[in-house]
């Protein structure tokens, strides 16, 4: 742990990463407490003091409904942040399962679940994305759902490639011998040795997640109005460019922070874990 | 000689490229699809297209009450038989002649397809007493037909026809990408998602003014921030008059001229009648008393003296016939809202309200909010959705696909309050963008039918002030407010009919004929 924290400290745009990514996860967690107008989040409107430029009472401004933005990003990090969590928590061990079956047993089965996986890999993320929310209501959930079935397979493909490699090594050969079970060296031999990377490939996802589910809502595909999301108030906002610039230039921002947040602090954890590009 | 040559060849260059350094050109937009046929023309941007491309009989007086002969030089009205006199040498852009033939054809197209505003001449039988005179016969008194000529585009029947097939003999095809009419202005190209370009006809029967745009090009669906950029740079000339009111300001603020259009229409908030809760009359009594009208017209205000609205005083725009006085603006009351929705037989908790906002009009996303605002001070919860226009018109033609709320401006496509409010609330005309609120009230019907009929503008006057009572009583729409259309324009082009009262048409659209702007640069 000790040694960890002196890795990160010793390159400072890890470090930066991780101070980021601790202030945003605080402000999100701590938004109604944070927040200059924690109301702002539902359904209220204010046109007397609609699309104001920032000011000390609003510091990034208002929208055109008379909202406060800070108060909005603060309550729109808390929707991408729990969006990132939910997919990072369905699809790598969907995935890791896939790939650890696939990459130990080999044969027919390794040949369907990884053509399956090709399927999926061979369709562009967002048009699969699209698709599926054109069918679905576009909800909150389901834009979760959308984002975890296009995810899973990046995980099967990486821990199938490592399991592959694990598998022609000594301890696996020595588990065999001694007669331990299929299931027994998957997940207690192979698995561990495939953490590292799926951790370090978790943190640096956490980032890209929160852009396609930003993209999915600046398509209006994502959470409906009048809850905030920060894709949504960038398409909402770039209507009134260049005038109003503080309804787009600041969401924009807050999406640029946390993917960059969690991309250097993925950097370093890699580092940390000693895990190969 | 080879120099003469070179020189001959440089001039002969020159002589080509000249004219086409001198052509104006005038630049706009509206929102996606321009549909080209006329006999299918209902909304803003095809009306913009069938002004120009095709001409009526009459045409509505500029800067007053009435109409003026047109393709017809002279009419006159024996109780049901209206016998039109044509203007003598007239000719479609393809160079055939008028005759009374094409007008008897353009309308037996319109009833034959069924589409559009055709509605508007559903009990008319054309016939064609010689060449240059024409007949119209109608089955039931239909007080404002002369001004539903003004929607009666005469199309080149020889042209069509011959490009008519047995599967397509109406030439829907043909007329769908290109212009048949004796228009000041022929058709070069059309995409109706993307562009019609337009140019100016010079074998046109009126003389067309030196400085209108020699050629015209309509883009459709171009986005807020675009249109702004463009304008300011020079490079766009007339916006539609969906941007938001921040940004007709910004563009005001820049030097843009604001050209405006009103009188004839309104916006609308539509309840879906048939939907619970909103199938029970006290349900919508409270919400439409909720609704916060002075914030409504606070949020149009685009300068000082220009604004997208003015308070609304009931289902009929001020200066129509059967409308309130000015004096009579609605006004949000919550103690009234509370005592219909104790009346309501659904709970607040239990209303779930889909509010739907069109797309392309901004402002209607922060109409929806405000709604949504209004009703959660009821304890109604509401859901908002975006609608693109091309799907909101595919959704209302079913009751159970039409959102709870919709909101659209609607406007009398012939001046007259018939056209405005016929197409809304009459039984017979359920689940277009006009009537998402798929009315069924016998009162309104018998109103709507006295105001057709009535021989009088008094007895008009009656009728459609009792229209403006019922439609009050039964709620199946939040009059917002009465409209005024805004359209930021560049200084390169002056538009009398959008800009000076005594030049407006009083009819929308119409004061997007080309040929009576002009291009300063």
């Amino acid at each position: 742990m000790i040694r960890a924290f002196r890795i990160l400290a010793a390159n400072p745009l890890s470090l930066i990463g991780f101070i980021l990514v601790v202030l945003i996860v605080f402000a999100a967690v701590f938004a109604p407490w944070i927040a200059p107008y924690p109301t702002h989040n539902g359904a209220v409107v204010d046109f007397l003091n609609n699309n104001r430029p920032p000011s000390a009472q609003n510091w990034m401004g208002t929208d055109l409904v008379g909202r406060d933005i800070f108060s909005r990003i603060l309550y729109a990090y808390q929707i991408s942040l729990g969006l990132g969590l939910v997919v990072l928590a369905i699809a790598p061990p969907v995935g890791t399962i896939v790939g650890l079956l696939a990459g130990y047993m080999g044969g027919w089965v390794e040949t369907i679940l990884m053509r399956l996986v090709d399927v999926f890999l061979s369709i562009p993320p967002l048009v699969l994305a699209i698709a599926m929310m054109g069918v679905l209501e576009p909800t909150l959930t389901n834009a979760m759902l959308a984002v975890t079935v296009m995810w899973w397979p990046w995980y099967a493909r990486l821990v199938y490639s490592i399991a592959r490699s694990e598998r022609e090594e000594g301890y696996v050969l020595a588990a065999e011998v001694i007669g331990a079970s299929s299931f027994h060296i998957a997940f207690r031999e192979i698995l561990p040795n495939c953490l590292p990377a799926i951790l370090t490939k978790m943190t640096l996802d956490m980032g890209f997640v929160i852009i396609i589910a930003s993209s999915l809502s600046f398509l209006g595909l994502g959470v409906q109005p009048p809850t905030p999301d920060l894709g949504s108030m960038v398409a909402e906002g770039a209507r009134y460019l260049p005038d109003s610039w503080w309804l787009t230039v600041f969401p924009g921002l807050a999406i640029l922070l946390v993917v960059f947040g969690f991309n250097l602090l993925g950097d370093g954890l890699r580092e940390i874990l000693g895990v190969d590009e | 000689m080879k120099r003469t040559l070179l020189a001959a060849a440089l001039l002969a260059a020159t002589a080509l490229t000249a004219p086409a350094y001198a052509q104006s050109v005038l630049r706009l937009d509206e929102v996606a699809v321009g549909e080209l046929d006329p006999a299918k023309a209902s909304d803003y941007a095809d009306s913009i297209l069938m002004f120009n491309v095709y001409d009526t009989l009459v045409i509505p007086t500029q800067g007053g009450p009435g109409h003026d002969p047109h393709l017809a030089t002279s009419w006159e009205v024996d109780g049901a038989t209206y016998t039109f006199t044509l203007r003598d040498g007239v000719t479609f852009q393809s160079g055939n002649p008028l005759t009374a033939a094409d007008v008897v054809y353009s309308i037996e197209r319109m009833q034959a397809l069924g589409q559009g505003l055709s509605y508007l001449f559903g009990g008319v039988t054309a016939e064609a007493v010689d060449d240059m005179t024409v007949s119209f016969t109608l089955d039931a008194p239909y007080a404002p037909f002369v001004a539903s000529l003004v929607r009666l585009p005469i199309v080149d029947s020889v042209l069509v026809q011959e490009n008519a097939t047995a599967d397509d003999e109406w030439g829907e095809t043909f007329l769908s990408a290109n212009g048949a009419g004796t228009g000041a202005y022929s058709v070069t190209s059309h995409n109706p998602q993307e562009e019609t370009v337009m140019a100016k006809n010079d074998g046109y029967f009126l003389e067309i003014n030196e400085a209108a745009p020699d050629q015209v090009r309509l883009r459709y669906g171009l986005e807020a921030a675009t249109v702004r950029t463009l304008i300011a740079q020079g490079e766009h000339d007339i916006s539609s008059q969906w941007l938001p009111p921040e940004v007709m300001q910004a563009l005001a603020n820049g030097g843009a001229q604001l050209l405006t259009e009103s009188g004839t229409g309104g916006f609308y908030v539509k309840l879906n009648t048939t939907k619970p809760p909103l199938d029970d009359v006290n349900c919508r009594l409270a919400i439409t008393n909720a609704f916060d009208y002075g914030t409504a017209i606070q949020m149009l205000a685009i300068t000082d003296d220009v604004s997208g609205g003015s308070p609304s005083t009931g289902a009929i725009p001020v200066g129509m016939f059967g409308s309130n006085p000015p004096s009579d603006a609605l006004a949000r009351d919550m103690d009234a809202a509370r005592a219909y929705l104790a009346e309501c037989g659904t709970a607040p908790g239990d209303f779930n309200l889909e509010i739907s906002w069109i797309a392309e009009v901004p402002l209607e996303e922060r109409l929806a909010l405000l709604m949504q605002a209004n009703f959660a001070e009821l304890g109604i919860s509401s859901s908002i959705e975006t609608l693109p226009w091309a799907l909101f018109t595919e959704r209302v033609a079913s009751p159970e696909n039409t959102p709870h709320i919709s909101q659209i401006f609607v406007n009398a496509v012939t001046g007259d309050p018939d056209t405005l409010l016929y197409g809304m609330y009459h039984s017979s005309t359920p689940g277009t963008w006009q009537s998402p609120e798929y009315l069924n009230d016998p009162e309104v019907d018998a109103a709507l039918d006295a105001g057709r009929q009535a021989a009088t503008d008094e007895a008009r006057e009656a009728a459609y002030s009792a229209l403006n009572d019922r439609l009050m009583e039964i709620a199946p729409t939040i009059y917002g407010f009465d409209r005024q259309s805004v359209f930021a324009a560049s200084d390169r082009v002056s538009v009398p009919a959008l800009s000076d009262p005594a030049m407006a048409f009083g009819l929308d659209g119409m004061g997007f004929s080309f040929r009576l702007m002009e291009m300063t640069e």
